[in-house]
């Protein structure tokens, strides 16, 4: 890998990762079967999927929703507009009650805050002024699949 | 607390932000907020498409900005450039 990653390529990679970790288990190395996708929202997601990971009903319908190929199994650009969309529902969650005007603010969006594997730094661009990501009250966090 | 893939999720959020609260609209990448973005984030994607093919490709509705869901289609091609890279490094498995 290059020798110092951006902040986007370290969050991507932190993604393919995690990808990784649940599609080599079982069949095909590289896809995500029901119960490996299963595992991920479960383990991975407990604070964006926070209701959805309760019913494994709704989990499979998630799965046939992203597996547009209809193979029964997620492939990399399947889970990749998973991840899209949560993007989208959490950036939506941080502007619940926050403005997106003058004054651009975030709330906590999902769940507890935490920064993640990969923390801004610094340099280019304005870090985190005038952003309230990670610090937290209370976990909510609504779950969102579409 | 998130685990890390959602706090992935929220970095990809942040990196948005860096830029698209520059100047203008918050949620607005200009064409040269993209430049550094790209300069600083994935300079390898500048070497097959310059900055001005990427605002074109990006821009989808055509209003001189990328919104951050515009943005998000980027991430989405260098995911999964870096993805195919990975498998290349790696043979089979």
């Amino acid at each position: 890998m290059a020798d110092q990653m951006s902040q986007l390529e370290c969050s991507i990679e932190t993604i393919i990762n995690i990808f990784h970790q649940y599609s080599v288990r079982l069949g095909h190395y590289d896809t995500l079967n029901k119960k490996e996708f299963k595992d991920l929202v479960k383990k991975e997601l407990p604070n964006f999927l926070k209701k959805q990971k309760k019913d494994d009903k709704v989990i499979e319908d998630i799965m046939q929703d992203m597996d547009t190929n209809e193979d029964e199994t997620l492939n990399f650009q399947e889970f990749c507009m998973l991840v899209a969309r949560l993007t989208v529902a959490s950036h939506e969650e941080m502007h619940k009650d926050t403005p997106r005007g003058d004054d651009h603010r975030h709330g906590p969006g999902f769940g507890n805050g935490g920064q993640g594997p990969c923390p801004s730094r610094g340099g280019q661009g304005q870090g985190n002024h005038g952003h309230g990501h990670g610090h937290s009250h209370g976990g909510h966090g609504h779950g969102h699949s579409h | 607390m998130l685990t890390d893939l959602e706090g992935a999720i929220n970095n990809i959020i942040q990196v948005y932000h860096n830029y698209s609260l520059l100047k203008g609209n918050h949620h607005a990448i200009y064409r040269d907020d993209l430049k550094k973005l790209l300069e600083t984030e994935c300079p390898q994607f500048l070497k097959k498409k310059n900055t001005d093919t990427w605002f074109k490709e990006l821009d989808i509705n055509e209003d001189g900005a990328v919104n951050f869901e515009e943005f998000l289609i980027l991430v989405i091609k260098v995911g999964l450039a870096a993805h195919e890279d990975i498998h290349k490094d790696t043979h089979k498995e």
